[in-house]
């Protein structure tokens, strides 16, 4: 008799080989770096082992004056922008699914515009967008409504801050966040087979009938995705905040994440072994946030044992 | 072992059974969702549409001012849309890779179209990667048995946790240690290695969610026309080519769009790897955007409008793709 | 059905490009390997084999040394390379900047093709070859990081021109090329003009690594027509000897104030001053200087906050921005949009400038003509006429007026020359070679073309005096002078759109200012001090604290990274008796 090897690890080897090399592998050398003084890239210059780069952090967060705002920031900007990422996506690829197709095709080109274009670009439109002097477009088109009288500068004025730099945060990020969601949650509806809509419709459903009780429930595995997905990424990225707070169009500590924040402490200053405790501590927190969310949202539920083999 | 008669009828039977949900799936032409009609659709279009329309218009406002600063003499914001001169000399500076004026009008120039073949090179090299290696992840995970599957699911989406920009510095330590091995004299291998290099780490931080994503669209295909394949006597890799793959359709088209995206879009893979021998657009945009005190903002903009040219025309051939899926059904 | 066939020409078409590459990096990987086990590689033939059967290793020259005279010392170390068999050395150089400032890699090229030219008069059968050199658009900062990077896999260039401030972090990692024996040789020959404050910024704990290759200053313009209107509304004539009365200390930010408030009580401007956005360094740390105020301790080498110094700086900017003299959201003005057209049309009474301001304004549409509503750029002649400078003032009386350089540098590799046979073993003659092109680089005319080109001032006295010779000037308009083709090919247009009389007399008069300059600290740490200096001025301006708080503020920021409490010191009171104006 030959060993059989189970067939699944064949069609498995090219995902965990990559994930090996590029994930698992950086990721022990990366828990390792925060353990090391490593400066400037030069890998040459490991030194010795030491727990200082996590003494230092959290010795920085504890005293630094603008530490707090930087947490009131994440909570509010990961909360609200994660609403609006999947309720927004949700509903977004649902009404795109109603849509004719006609209709449908240009506003889902519209809607993934802000993720087609480079971040720099982006964050540029929405710099002179939200632009303090009269020349800003939101401001120039207040101005003209007669809503305002004076040129605001919207991200930053002490007298509008915290709530307006939030706002453009979320919405910055929301743009391109929601499209994340519309094109699982299309591709989603998409795949669900027609006739049970049908089915649903010749039985006399409505169309809201149809929805929850067709559409949705077929769509939980994506919702519960697209959740525990935006909520890391929030959580660790901030290419699209990076730009505006630099140029200064919203406020420095109220337009910085926890995410931001490290990166500014971490990697401005090219020590890298300090970046590295940073990303490790920002990578346990953000695990448990997911795995929170992977029990809330009954993820093991959902991993229905294949309905056996032939 | 079954004698050869009742295992032909089973054959036939399920033949029979793959024939209906194939019909199932094939209508005659894609309309919408919509084959029976109680409501009114214009009614529920315009509303949508509406509604769609209203909310994007702050974007779609943005994007209209990117691309008529194209072809301005200065980054479009508001009022100045009526006072500004329009031309197309930012487009031909583009081309002829002339960028930010400095004193006396002059220009470091730049191999554009060189640069956009490496972008698309990237791009597509990233979206191979991603979806030869997700869709086949996606299936083990979604229709076999093995030990640690939930846990490897779970374990893939908190590997997301680890942002690209902190992994890099380990990624990028391997990248150093290997690079050792190539021989620098040989130009070619040196810059080939380092662009494969970069397409595979850039498609390996895709791959947890590639793979997260192609096992609910693989969950959706009903088992039995999984089985009367594999009881025709396919093996299991055939199947997985010629019968499921086509079913994923809609996955593989929302999977090839974030996996170019994201080879067409990075930043820091490319920038840490390939700076300075290659260049992609986004990496060249950053830097013209990067010295922001003197750049000159139309020819930016009009960078910009031609990144995003590629990426529309690839959504829309995807959503072909996806569209196709639905109203040409399943190919034998 | 066409779009799938589409997509699956597209597919095959990547799966090739993948495959391709990969099959091709994998056997260059196979092919190549044996032969560099090989004595000779194809890119460098010859040599070797014939060569060594040659007597010359009988008559091998002595290891050579630097004398300080160029030509010998060329001639000494290309003979002892020639008779080792190496007819060619080989050299990278990058560099970044505006795209007037290509010479900051294209000297290097000159140099060589210079330095080639002796060797050719000599009949020496020896080469220097610059591959390859990089100019790359943009700031220093993403040069240096990519520099950082490139060092860990020896793809670093050989020289690099870049801002000085790096010089600090890098010498602390071991990338840099102690040159201080090298230019001691050379000190009293080549390097004798050089300016001795810009010696000072290559200088780090003593030790030299780096020369001056340009700079700038900055000086304070003063619109002329505000300065009018000032003058016909209440008789006071601002300008008349200011500059002078500046240069004596005679006239102090308190007059500044006092005229910016005239400007704006007049009407004659709609703000008193305006600033750079969106950082305090380099422009507004000069206010500490002018309190007479330091950022680093010369006998520790610790960075320093000069609380009294930076206290009056915030309180002027403070009170600047509650009288409506600053814009409170200064620190968030756009460049483009707001800064510089407000400067070029007079919205302003006095602009922190720098000198590189000059022909910015002359080469983008910041000018609305107000008599024709068109947008454009200014002449050299609008650009004289509009703005009057003059040093940074001094803070208050008793103090000393300012400016301030950040000078780009060459700088050499530590692994310089790594490029070439034999590397470990003739290491130091490589190192002396790269160093005899950086001099040679820095040639007075080279000099002088690239700061008359690029609008920077000129780091030696030699080059000073050749911009202020018209004659030769004029030569250079007319490109009548000795370079070779490439890089006179690579500069032509620049020299034909930017040689203007108006221009150059001001460079020339603007070199005046140097004697005043000071430099930023080039210690690691600086930049996250600035940062946290940034912020201060940002709120004091918004008027979300005073600048008292704000010095708490910054002294809180500094105690919270305990790497950076342990390297500033913090020295003095708030001065709360202190008035301004």
């Amino acid at each position: 008799m030959r060993v059989r090897l189970n067939p699944a690890f064949l069609f498995l080897i090219p995902a965990l080989t990559l994930i090996l090399v590029f994930y698992v592998v950086p990721l022990i050398l990366s828990v390792y770096i925060g353990f090391t003084p490593l400066q400037r890239w030069n890998l040459n210059r490991m030194g010795s082992i030491t727990a200082y780069n996590f003494e230092r952090l959290f010795y920085m967060m504890f005293h630094d004056p603008d530490f707090g705002k930087v947490i009131r920031t994440t909570i509010v900007f990961t909360a609200f922008t994660l609403a609006i990422n999947v309720l927004g996506g949700l509903g977004l690829g649902l009404a795109l699914y109603l849509m004719d197709e006609v209709l449908s095709l240009p506003y889902r080109i519209l809607w993934l515009l802000p993720r087609m274009t480079p971040v720099a670009v982006y964050s540029l439109l929405w710099y002179y967008f939200f632009l303090g002097g009269e020349e800003g477009t939101l401001n120039s088109i207040l101005l003209r409504l007669g809503v305002i009288n004076e040129p605001l500068s919207w991200g930053t004025d002490p007298r509008l801050l915290p709530e307006t730099a939030w706002v453009i945060l979320i919405l910055v990020n929301g743009f391109v966040g929601v499209s994340f969601g519309m094109i699982v949650f299309y591709s989603a509806f998409h795949s669900i087979p027609r006739e049970q809509v049908v089915a649903a419709r010749v039985d006399g459903a409505t169309t809201s009938q149809i929805v929850r009780h067709v559409l949705i429930p077929q769509v939980r595995w994506h919702i519960v995705y697209v959740t525990v997905w935006q909520l890391l990424s929030l959580l660790t990225t901030f290419a699209h905040i990076f730009l505006l707070v630099e140029w200064g169009a919203v406020h420095r500590w109220w337009g910085s994440t926890w995410a931001l924040y490290v990166f500014n402490v971490a990697f401005k200053t090219y020590e890298q072994g300090l970046a590295a405790a940073a990303a490790t501590v920002l990578v346990i927190i953000g695990a448990i946030l997911g795995l929170v969310a992977l029990r809330i949202l009954k993820f093991k539920e959902m991993m229905v044992e294949p309905k056996g083999e032939i | 072992m079954q004698d050869s008669r009742s295992r032909a009828s089973v054959k036939s039977l399920l033949k029979r059974e793959i024939g209906k949900i194939r019909g199932r799936l094939k209508p005659p032409a894609y309309r919408g969702v919509w084959d029976v009609e109680t409501i009114d659709r214009r009614r529920l279009n315009l509303l949508l549409a509406l509604v769609l329309g209203l909310a994007g218009l702050p974007v779609f406002m943005l994007y209209v001012l990117l691309v008529m600063s194209s072809f301005a003499n200065t980054m479009l914001s508001g009022p100045d849309i009526f006072s500004a001169r329009y031309s197309i000399e930012n487009w031909r500076m583009l081309f002829e890779g002339r960028l930010s004026p400095a004193a006396g009008q002059q220009y470091t120039t730049r191999d554009i179209i060189m640069i956009i073949v490496n972008t698309l090179v990237v791009a597509l090299g990233v979206t191979a990667v991603v979806l030869v290696v997700s869709v086949m992840a996606g299936y083990a995970i979604s229709r076999m048995r093995f030990r640690g599957r939930t846990r490897l699911m779970e374990l893939m989406i908190l590997l997301h946790a680890f942002p690209g920009v902190a992994l890099i510095i380990a990624v990028y330590a391997i990248y150093v240690w290997t690079l050792g091995f190539i021989p620098t004299e040989n130009t070619f291998a040196y810059k080939s290695y380092m662009m494969v290099y970069t397409v595979f780490a850039r498609a390996a931080l895709e791959i947890p969610m590639s793979i997260w994503l192609m096992k609910g669209f693989f969950d959706k295909i009903p088992w039995e026309v999984e089985w009367s394949a594999l009881v025709d006597g396919a093996s299991r890799f055939k199947v997985w080519r010629e019968i499921i793959i086509p079913l994923v359709k809609p996955g593989i088209s929302a999977l090839a769009i974030f996996a170019f995206l994201a080879g067409w879009e990075d930043l820091i893979y490319v920038h840490v790897f390939l700076y300075p021998e290659i260049k992609t657009l986004a990496t060249f945009i950053e830097e013209v955007v990067g010295s922001i005190e003197t750049t000159y903002l139309p020819v930016v903009a009009a960078a910009g409008t031609l990144y995003l040219l590629p990426t529309i025309l690839f959504f829309v051939l995807t959503q072909q793709l996806l569209l196709q899926a639905l109203s040409g059904g399943v190919k034998a | 059905m066409v779009s799938q066939r589409n997509l699956l020409i597209i597919g095959i078409i990547v799966i090739i490009i993948v495959a391709g590459v990969a099959i091709i990096a994998l056997r260059g990987k196979e092919t190549t390997t044996p032969t560099t086990t090989q004595p000779s590689t194809p890119s460098t033939p010859a040599p070797q084999t014939t060569t060594s059967p040659t007597p010359t290793e009988t008559k091998t020259p002595e290891k050579p040394k630097l004398t300080g005279n160029l030509e010998q010392d060329l001639i000494n170390i290309a003979r002892y390379l020639s008779a080792k068999g190496i007819k060619e050395a080989k050299f990278t150089v990058w560099s970044a900047g505006d795209p007037n400032s290509v010479l900051r890699t294209y000297a290097i090229v000159e140099a060589a093709y210079r330095l080639n030219k002796i060797l050719e008069k000599n009949g020496i059968d020896f080469k220097i070859v610059i591959v390859n050199p990089q100019f790359k658009r943009g700031g220093g900062d993403e040069l240096a990081s990519d520099f950082i990077k490139a060092f860990q896999s020896k793809t670093n260039p050989d020289i690099m021109a870049n801002s000085f401030k790096h010089i600090a972090p890098f010498v602390e990692e071991g990338y840099l090329l102690d040159i201080t024996d090298y230019v001691k040789a050379y000190k009293n020959t080549e390097l004798k003009d050089y300016y001795e404050s810009l010696m000072t910024a290559v200088t780090y704990k003593g030790r030299i690594y780096g020369l001056p290759q340009d700079t700038e200053a900055r000086p304070l313009y003063w619109r002329t027509d505000v300065a009018a209107c000032i003058k016909e509304k209440t008789g006071v004539d601002v300008l008349a000897g200011l500059a002078e009365k500046v240069e004596k200390g005679e006239v102090t930010w308190k007059d500044v104030y006092k005229y910016a408030k005239m400007a704006v009580e007049n009407g004659c401007s709609e703000w008193g001053v305006l600033h750079r956005k969106g950082s305090a360094h380099p422009d507004l740390i000069q206010f500490i200087f002018a309190f007479g105020g330091m950022l680093e301790d010369p006998n520790t080498g610790k960075l320093v906050l000069d609380v009294p110094a930076v206290y009056k700086w915030l309180y002027v900017e403070w009170k600047m921005a509650r009288d409506k003299l600053i814009p409170a959201d200064m620190m968030s003005w756009d460049w483009a949009k707001q800064i510089h057209p407000s400067v070029v049309s007079g919205k302003t009474l006095v602009w922190i400038g720098g000198t590189w301001h000059w022909t910015e304004w002359q080469s983008k549409d910041y000018y609305k003509d107000p008599k024709t509503g068109e947008v454009r750029k200014l002449t050299a002649e609008e650009v004289k006429k509009f703005f009057y400078y003059t040093l940074f003032p001094a803070g208050e009386p008793g103090q000393k007026p300012v400016t301030l350089s950040q000078p780009f540098v060459w700088l050499i590799a530590s692994n310089a020359g790594k490029d070439n046979p034999n590397y470990d073993e003739l290491k130091d003659i490589y190192h002396m070679l790269v160093f005899l092109l950086v001099v040679k680089a820095n040639d007075p005319d080279l000099v002088a073309i690239h700061s008359i080109i690029s609008a920077h001032l000129p780091i030696r006295e030699k080059a000073a005096e050749l911009i202020a010779d018209k004659a030769w000037v004029d030569k250079l308009a007319k490109l009548e002078i000795e370079l070779s083709d490439e890089v006179k090919a690579k500069i032509a247009e620049i020299v034909e759109a930017t040689v203007n009389p108006i221009n150059v007399e001001f460079l020339a008069d603007a070199s005046k200012l140097l004697k005043y300059t000071h430099l930023t600290p080039m210690h690691p740490r600086y930049p996250q001090l600035a940062d946290i200096l940034r912020d201060a001025v940002d709120s004091v301006l918004r008027g979300e604290r005073t600048p008292e708080e704000a010095v708490q503020y910054v002294i809180s920021k500094i105690k919270a990274d305990p790497e950076l409490a342990k390297v500033v010191e913090i020295k003095g009171e708030v001065p709360s008796s202190w008035q301004f104006p």
